[in-house]
Order: C-alpha cells, then structure tokens, then sequence
C-alpha cells in the first residue's frame, strides 16, 4: 500500500473540483469495503482519496410519484430493508439482501455498489507479478483463461478476459431499466444504467463508462407495475455471503395467466449484468407454465460460451431463471 | 471413582470471552513494540540470487530487514523417533511460491508492511510440481497395516465392492491470524504465541537459533482455534524471536491470511482406493485400501496412519492397508482435525455404505452386525467400544425405523428429495502425562497449574468441573494456569488427548489437597469452605503437587515430559486398544431444479467413555458436524497447477459453511466410563466428532438421488 491524501468535503460539487485538482490518480471513496480492500491487495493504488461520506443529504430513498431514487449515498441496508421496496419492488430489495454480510451493508452505499470489480481469483492475486491479468496490467494476458474458471462468465468474453461482473443490485437495476444520474467536472447527465457497463474485448483493465471525476449522485427506477411479481433468485456457493453462481433479476406483468412483458437479467454468469431480450420475448403472451419458463431460461442462455469448469453455469443458469420466473409469477398473483 | 454423570456447567471463561476481555497472543501489548511483516517468495522453486533491501530501510519507520544471512545454517537433524526439526529460518533455496525470505522490523504495522513491499528479491526458478497428479511428483510408498490375510480372504469373499473416493486440499482457518510476539529481556527470550504446544515451540526456537532452551519461555493461554495448525512452531516463530533479539526491542508478527494459506500445513489432497469383501452371510471379511496423498518434498505427515480409524472400524479380521507419499513442491501439509479419518472415513464409510447398498442390507443394521469387541490390528480387547449403542440411539432419536431404503424414493411435495444417510467414526483416544501443582489460599483464591493448551474446546471448563466437583473453593476466584512453560511442565495438546492429560491429573490433586487439609486439620471441626478453613488455621496456603501417566508408561515419560518430549500413551496400550466412537445420522434436501444441498437435521451420538463438561463436549460435536459439512459440500483450496500458490486465500473466496448453512444438531452421548483408558473413565472426543459425519452427508445424498459422491466437495454441479 502506498501513502495517500484524504479529503473530506461536505458537497458534491466540492468533491467533483476537488477530484479535477487532485487528477487522475484519485478516487472517490464511499463506504470503502471495495476501494480499501483492493488497495490492501495493492490492486488499486490511488494518491489521493476523496472520501465522499460527509456529504449531506445525498442518502435519501424516495419513494413517492412514478419514480424510485436512491441517492448515491444511501447504505445498502437502508434500500433493502425500505418497506416499500420490501413489498412493491422485491427484486430490488432481494439483491441487496443476498449480498455481501449484514456488517458489509451496513458500511456500502448503493453508489459505490454499481462499481464494485470482479472476483476473479487472479485478478485478486495477483499483484505481486505472479498471474498473469490483462485487467490489472494490459497487455500481460489472462490466466484465467485456460485456468481454473469455475467461476468465470459464459456471457461477454473476449480473449483478453472472462471475468464476471460481481454485483447483484446491478443486475436487478438492469432489469428494472434505471437510469443513473451523474455529477462531473462537465456537468451533470443521466446515463441508463446499461451503458455504466463496457465488455472487455481487447481492453478490459477498462470497466466504467465514467468519465474521470464523474460522480454517480443517484439510481432512478421508473414505476412499474411489474414490481411486485418480480424477485432476484441468486444460487451460489454457501446460503449467505457469496456471489453468484449463477443469479436472475426477473420482474413479470402479467395479464391473468399471460405473461404480457418480462423483465430478465442474468448475473454471476456474464463480464456485466446481462439482459436476456431472447427470453423476455419467448415469454411474452404466453401463459406461465413450468415447461415455458425452463424454455424462457434456455433461451436466456442460448448463447453462452462457457470455458472448462463452468460449463455447469449454462444449465444452472437456464434452471435459475426458470425457477425464478415461477416466483415472479407466483407473487404477482398474490 | 465415581460414575455419576457431571452437571451442565456454563464455560469459565464465556463471560470475558463475550465481552472481549480475553487476551490472545496478538492483544498482549509491549511498550517499544515493533512490527514485522514477511517478504514471499514469487517463484515456487528455485533460488533467490539477489535480495536487496536499500529501498526497504529507506522507507521511514523500517529499523531492520532480515535476510537469510542473519540466521544461523539449520541445526543437525534428530533421528527418525525426535521430534520434528525445527521449521526452517530464512533460505535462499525456495521450497514453495510463498516461503519467507526475509523480514521487515519496523515501528509501525504500515512501515512494516510498505518495507516488505518494497524489497524486490530476484529468483533463479526451477521446474516444479504442486499438484499430487503433477510431472515430477515422486511417489514414496511408507509402512503397510495388516491384519489376517486380505488378499486370500478377499479372492473367497461372497460380494464385494471397489472404488476410490478422493478429499481436496484444505486449509485449516481458525479465525485468529498465526501471532507471535518475542521479547528479548534480561538473558531471557519469551515468546507469546498462539501454540497447542509452547514446549514444542520452545525447542524449536532453541533449535533453530541454536539457543539454550533453558533461556526461554513460551506462553499461549487462550488460542482463537488451533485445529491441528498451532500444533507445531510456525515458520514465523524464530523469524519474530531472532528480530527481537537483533534489534533488542519486543517484536510483534501478525501474519496475513493470504501468507497463513501459503505457509501453515493444510489438509493434503488424498485418494483412497477401496476394496471390501464380505461372506455369504453379510459379514465383512476383507479390507484392500490403498491411501495416498501430496506431500512436501521433506515432510513427515504420514499417509499410513489414513489405517488408523478404518482398520478398527469393524471386526473386519483381514486388512491390508498400504499407503504413499506423493512429493511435490508445496510446504508441508499436516494435522488438520480429524486428520487422517476425515479423508479416510468419508472413504471407508461409504464404502461400507455401497456394500450394505449391494447386499441390499439396512445401512444400521449392517454396522450393528459387524461389530467387535477386540483391536484386528493387535488382537488385543477393546477397553471400550459402544458404538452399537450410538447406532441404536441414533436411530431411535433419528426416526431411522421410517425411512424408506430405495434411493430416491423420499419426496417432499415440491419436488425436493430427500435423502436419509448413516455413518459412524472412530479415533484413538490417547493420553499424555502431566504434572501439576494445586494450591488453595486463606485468601480465597485457587491456582491450579498443568500441562495443557485452551483452543476453545474448553479444557479451563473441563478443568474447573473436577476442581469445583471435589472441593469446596470459590469458582470465581479460580485461576487455571496453563500454556506456559513458566507454569507446569507442558506437553502438546492435540489429537483429543487433552481431557485426558489434564482431568485426571486434576482429580489426583483434588484427592491429595483434600487429604492434605485433613491432615492440617487433624481431626478438628472447622466451619466453612476451603479457604476460611485455612484461614481459621492461620495457614497462608497449601500447595500439593501430583503427577500422572497413561497406562504402561512410567517414570521415564515424566522425565520426557519435564524435557519438552512428546510423550502420548494409546491408542494401542500395553494389554488394550481404547477408541472414541461416533455414529451420525442426516437428513439432506436436495432442490428438484437448481440443486442446493441443504442438511436440515442431524443427530450425533458419541462414545466418548464418561462426560467431564456436558456443555463445551456438546459443542464439541456441534462444531464437528459443521466443520464435516464444510468439508464435504465446501471447502477446497485451488490450485493452479501452473503456478503453485494458492488462489482463493482469503475468507470471502475459500468456502467455508455459514450459519445460515446449519440446520438442527442434535447431540447424546453414552456416557459411560471406560474401564481401562484412566482413572476417569474418559475418553477423547473433539477429533472424533467429525469424524463419519462427512460420509454421511454423503451417503444420504446417495439416498436421496441414486448418485454415489465419492469426491469431495460435493457441489451443485455434481447433481445437476
Ligand atoms: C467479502 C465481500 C463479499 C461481498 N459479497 C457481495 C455479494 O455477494 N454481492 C454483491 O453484489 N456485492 C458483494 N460485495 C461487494 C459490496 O457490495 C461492495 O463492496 C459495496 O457495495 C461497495 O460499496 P462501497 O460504498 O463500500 O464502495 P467503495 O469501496 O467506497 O467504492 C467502490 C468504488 O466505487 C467508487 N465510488 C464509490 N462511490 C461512488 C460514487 N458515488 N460515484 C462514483 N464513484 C464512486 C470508488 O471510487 C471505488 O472505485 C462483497 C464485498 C465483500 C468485501
Ligand atoms: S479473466 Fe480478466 S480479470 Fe481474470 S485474469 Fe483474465 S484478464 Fe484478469
């Protein structure tokens, strides 16, 4: 780890002109538990920190009128356990809840969990020169690649790097079409929440469509009314505290019996949260049964490239969205 | 002796340990402390052909870097019966990616670390293996274990089965990190370490430094779990203790989780080949079972002893067990709990489990009938064995009577199978001697002072309940004094011997104090406890010192035991062989589509001869079948054989079971003495525990899916 400046400031735009004087080796911090973490692992070696905490009233959850708003800020905690979001939008409540541990909730705010970075073993270890990671240092390769990839993605990848894209909110934020808003050193601009994503292809060390010094100050989900039947079906290693193995953000509207529009994102499985419009179009005017939604899953994964250990991840993964479709299904009748 | 069962009694230490006044090596503070921090080897064999330390020292705060060339050359290596060498210092010949090859003393933790980052040693590499299935991996085939003749009785057997099941690589993490801090004071080096054996550590240092053992001492009064990984001096200890003696402060060394995967020993990699025969009338005749598994290029962790359980599971009288050393170029592996049966029962155990399924027998039943009262290995009786009666508990509390045998024949209504699966366990229950003095004061306090090593399992409470049962003292004010060489001559505790060494020494003293203060008291009638009494008398104190050894051992084991000397009686003692014993019963629920293996319910029924703590032996079991769990459906540390090292070395990415993962355990116990094991008819439990429970798991996926899972860890995938 290298020694550091931290700053503090109380506004937004304070911290985005602190962060275009500090330059291009500084970082926003939030709650930390990914920025510290990988500067211990001497992965990310920021000079400066701009710790943005102590900025007020950038934690809100709003609720009221067409709209969901997350302010960047707002712990994820405090989302997940929001009545509202509870019982109108499980999908997002869901994916919060099955992250991380309750101690890791408690400290992360939504904000800094959009732009959390992979889990790939290699990536992680590999700081001291031994593995080989085009992500940590373009150009050097990927040992993952003809590695143990257990857990690497079947969605996305490119011959430069087959990691997975973490997050579980994300994936749900994905399917529930949000927007972000954003605060730079230009401005400020919306951004639907897909495009906050780039694939590897041949530069994966690049994984956010964030200018240097944008700030995301908020998450937007437009009301819809295929909250309610929606859920996240996260399958994974252990019954708490892991990633994904293979996860579905599923949101139905349905007109009695009839699927009329699915919403469907696949995590765990893809280099970022994954939209699966094939599925979502099988679905659509077709009555729920358990045969069309293990169709509807196979579909989601009927493009998948799978490696040498996670070729697993493409049944798994067609099974989840399937069973998560019923639960979806099942609790919008309800 | 008296037989009565012992009452439910909370654990002494609960309290501080709840409110985190308990002190671990790493809490104990040092005025001029310094900190280390270790720098790696990057290639996985091979020499270090520069190491340059000029930007460390520039890095402000760094008072010292350690190289290879501040340690003496290793000392002369004992005969094969000593104790281990010593854990190497530093070298510049590297063994495995990840070896120490030099430190950084520093003032602060972050100069520590900042140092240890900027040295930047160059290696000359070398073509290596690190996988047991590796190029150049060197099998060593080491003793074999017999009874009868297997292979005659084996060519004659009725039915039989065969195949191999295989463990993975494991590593132990306890969750306190290996902490050592060495002060250098006065001509006296003492070392605060998290160690299950200070005497062992204290040796090694002196041997390694090539000090006067005499000079030092060690102390490790509560461990944040051992499992088997403080069992020996870690490769940190002399590195701290020469840093300290260097640069004449206390030096402190924390060592990271990522280097603890590198370094400590692990659970090796194993495969077990099977072959088991029985006669026409069901009864198992023959065992063929070859173990193997990876071992470091110079380690001494023996595949022979994976006969150690099986051989005695069953009166199975023919048994060849043969075993190898598969060399690599990794560190040595060693004891983690249950060491070898955990491998070797998961294999023996469903093995049985396949015969039982081929001769279309009752699992139950089928373990009940091929009972034996004496050791097949020696010949010699049984000093105990009820495991029939854990069997049969088991099964009545289990509901075993309802189930229904086909595989895949139990449903819940979404579809979910159902799998109900048995196995039992064994392992040897051993004993050390141990020394100790008891001292009771006017004042109201109580010093009790032994051989032994507190990891959680309770041993203070095991301790306080023999004390606090024969005499008449104050609880709270009862000091129990152990993991200190200042204290009592130690011996280490581990392999579930620990009860043993300490409790019945405990009990001796308590029949000596008590005829001591008779005698002070000389037939006089004086009123209250122990410590008024005294009081009354105007006696500041009495002090008693006791002594105790294993059946068959004498003298010379307590003057092995004053030298630091590994001295363990049993299993196999002169005229009987005593094993702990543990049957498991399980239920698993496997998801009809995405294939979740959840254990709702388990019940464990152990023999472990007479219960001295209710209480910490329940948790005992407890924390045994979660572990089982773990490392059956969890844990396994990856390896990329093209590197070496170890990938998933944190907490967040090597799998181990959560709370979430543990449905309900219910534990009974026999509780009944052993006639022959001691003076208190105990015998070992924390080992045994897990044992079994592994291939139970096991066997009840088998019965919930028709799916034989004979490698481990068993995961979605596998049954999808
Ligand atoms: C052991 C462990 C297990 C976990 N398990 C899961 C899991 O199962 N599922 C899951 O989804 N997540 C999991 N996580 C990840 C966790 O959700 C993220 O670490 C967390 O959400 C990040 O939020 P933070 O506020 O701590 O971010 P920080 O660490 O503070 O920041 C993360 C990154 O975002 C940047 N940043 C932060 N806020 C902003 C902002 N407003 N605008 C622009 N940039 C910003 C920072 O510069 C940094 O690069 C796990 C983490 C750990 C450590
Ligand atoms: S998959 Fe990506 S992150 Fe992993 S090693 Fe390859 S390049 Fe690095």
């Amino acid at each position: 780890m290298q020694p550091f400046t931290y700053m503090r400031p109380t506004t937004a735009p304070d911290a985005v002109s602190a962060f275009a004087s500090a330059g291009a080796d500084a970082r926003y911090i939030a709650g930390g538990t990914t920025l510290y973490d990988l500067m211990k692992l001497n992965i990310e070696q920021p000079r400066h920190l701009i710790d943005i905490t102590a900025i007020a009233g950038l934690d809100k959850i709003e609720t009221d009128g067409d709209r969901l708003r997350f302010e960047a800020l707002a712990p994820m905690s405090a989302v997940a356990t929001n009545d509202v979001i509870i019982r109108d939008y499980p999908v997002l409540a869901e994916a919060l809840s099955k992250a991380a541990s309750q101690q890791l909730r408690n400290m992360a705010r939504v904000g800094g969990n959009l732009l959390q970075r992979t889990r790939c073993m290699y990536f992680r270890n590999g700081a001291d020169g031994v593995y080989p990671c085009n992500k940590r240092e373009p150009g050097s390769g990927c040992a993952a690649l003809r590695g143990l990839d257990r857990g690497q993605a079947v969605f996305g990848t490119s011959d430069a790097c087959t990691a997975v894209s973490p997050g579980d909110f994300p994936v749900a934020l994905v399917a529930m079409d949000a927007q972000l808003e954003i605060l730079g050193p230009a401005g400020s601009r919306t951004l639907p929440i897909g495009d906050l994503y780039r694939l590897p292809a041949d530069t994966p060390h690049l994984e956010f469509t964030l200018a240097p010094g944008e700030m995301i100050t908020a998450i937007v989900v437009p009301k819809t009314a295929a909250g309610r039947g929606s859920t996240y079906h996260k399958i994974r290693d252990r019954e708490s505290y892991a990633f994904a193995l293979a996860s579905a953000a599923v949101a139905l509207e349905m007109d009695g019996d009839q699927v009329s529009r699915a919403h469907i994102a696949l995590g765990g499985v893809a280099t970022k949260p994954w939209r699966a419009p094939e599925a979502e179009l099988k679905l659509a005017g077709q009555r729920l049964t358990p045969e069309v939604a293990l169709d509807a899953g196979r579909a989601a994964f009927s493009g998948a490239s799978p490696g040498k250990y996670n070729g697993f991840k493409v049944e798994l993964g067609a099974r989840t969205v399937a069973d998560a479709l019923l639960i979806a299904a099942e609790r919008s009748r309800s | 002796m008296s037989t009565a069962p012992f009452p439910d009694r909370a654990r002494i230490d609960a309290f501080d340990k709840v409110r985190g006044a308990t002190e671990y090596a790493a809490d104990i503070q040092f005025p001029g402390l310094l900190h280390a921090m270790t720098v790696t080897a990057r290639i996985a064999k091979g020499t270090m052909t520069e190491l340059s330390t000029d930007a460390a020292m520039r890095v402000p705060g760094v008072v010292r870097v350690l190289t290879p060339d501040d340690f003496p050359p290793p000392p002369p290596t004992g005969g094969e019966d000593g104790p281990p060498p010593p854990p190497p210092t530093l070298e510049k010949r590297i063994a495995y990616r990840g070896q120490p090859v030099a430190v950084v003393v520093a003032e602060t933790l972050e100069a520590a670390i900042a140092g240890a980052e900027a040295v930047r040693p160059n290696f000359a590499d070398e073509q290596f293996s690190c996988r047991i299935d590796s190029a150049g991996a060197e099998s060593e085939s080491t003793e074999d274990w017999t009874a009868g003749d297997a292979a005659e009785a084996m060519a004659g057997a009725a039915t039989a089965i065969e195949a191999t099941y295989e463990s993975p690589t494991q590593h132990h993490n306890p969750i306190e990190l290996l902490a050592t801090t060495a002060v250098w004071a006065d001509g006296r080096l003492t070392i605060h370490e998290c160690s299950q054996g200070v005497n062992v550590t204290k040796g090694s240092v002196a041997g390694a430094l090539h000090l006067d053992p005499a000079l030092i001492d060690v102390k490790s009064a509560y461990i944040g779990g051992g499992f088997g990984q403080k069992g020996l001096a870690q490769r940190q200890t002399a590195l701290v203790a020469h840093a300290a003696m260097l640069t004449g402060r206390p030096v402190k060394l924390v060592l990271p989780r990522g280097q603890i995967f590198h370094v400590a020993t692990y659970r090796p990699n194993s495969r077990h080949r099977i072959q088991l025969g029985a006669d026409a009338t069901g009864k198992m005749v023959a065992a063929r079972y070859h173990a193997e598994h990876e071992q470091s290029r110079t380690g001494f962790f023996s595949p022979a002893e994976y006969h150690e359980s099986p051989i005695r599971m069953y009166g199975i009288e023919n048994y060849l067990g043969t075993a190898a050393n598969i060399r690599i170029d990794r560190q040595a592996p060693g004891y983690m709990r249950a060491p070898h049966p955990q491998a070797s029962c998961f294999a023996f155990e469903s093995a049985v489990d396949e015969l039982a399924y081929k001769l279309d027998r009752d699992p139950v039943a089928f373990r009940i009938e091929n009972d034996t009262k004496v050791d097949p290995k020696t010949g010699h009786p049984l000093s105990s064995r009820l495991l029939n009666e854990c069997l049969t508990e088991g099964a009545r509390r289990f509901g075993w009577s309802r189930r229904s045998a086909a595989p895949g024949s139990m449903t819940a209504s979404d579809g979910t199978q159902i799998g109900w699966g048995v196995a039992a366990g064994c392992y040897p229950s051993m004993m050390p001697p141990a020394i100790a003095t008891l001292r009771i004061g006017a004042n109201g306090s109580t010093r009790f002072a032994t051989s032994g090593h507190e990891m959680g399992q309770g041993i203070r409470t095991a301790i306080a309940a023999v004390l606090l049962e024969g005499l008449d003292i104050n609880a709270d004010k009862l000091d129990i004094v152990i993991g200190d060489t200042t204290a009592a001559p130690q011996h280490m505790t581990a392999g579930s011997w620990g009860t043993a060494g300490a409790v019945p020494v405990a009990a001796k003293a308590v029949e000596r104090m008590r005829a001591a203060v008779s005698e002070l008291l000389a037939g006089r009638t004086v009123a209250g406890n122990l410590h008024r009494q005294l009081a009354t008398v105007r006696r500041p104190y009495i002090e008693i010192e006791v002594s105790q050894v294993g059946a068959g051992q004498n003298d010379d084991a307590l003057a092995q035991l004053r030298e630091g000397g590994f001295v363990v009686a049993g299993p196999e003692y002169p005229e009987f062989t005593t094993m702990s014993y543990i049957a498991h019963f399980v239920e698993v629920h496997i998801e009809l589509h995405t294939r979740r293996i959840r254990m709702p319910r388990v019940v464990s029924i152990a023999d472990c001869g007479r219960v001295i703590s209710p209480r910490t032996a329940a948790s005992q079991v407890r924390g045994g079948v979660v572990w089982a769990f773990s490392a059956a459906l969890r844990e396994a540390t990856e390896i990329d054989r093209r590197y070496g090292g170890y990938l998933n070395n944190d907490l967040a990415d090597y799998v181990v079971a959560v709370n979430a993962d543990i449905g309900e355990i219910e534990v009974g116990f026999v509780d009944q003495p052993d006639p022959l094991a001691n003076s208190m008819g105990l015998k070992g439990l924390g080992e045994v525990a897990m044992v079994g429970a592994s291939p139970a798991i096991a066997n009840a996926i088998f019965h919930a899916t028709g799916k034989r899972m004979r490698e481990l860890p068993i995961r979605i995938e596998h049954l999808l």
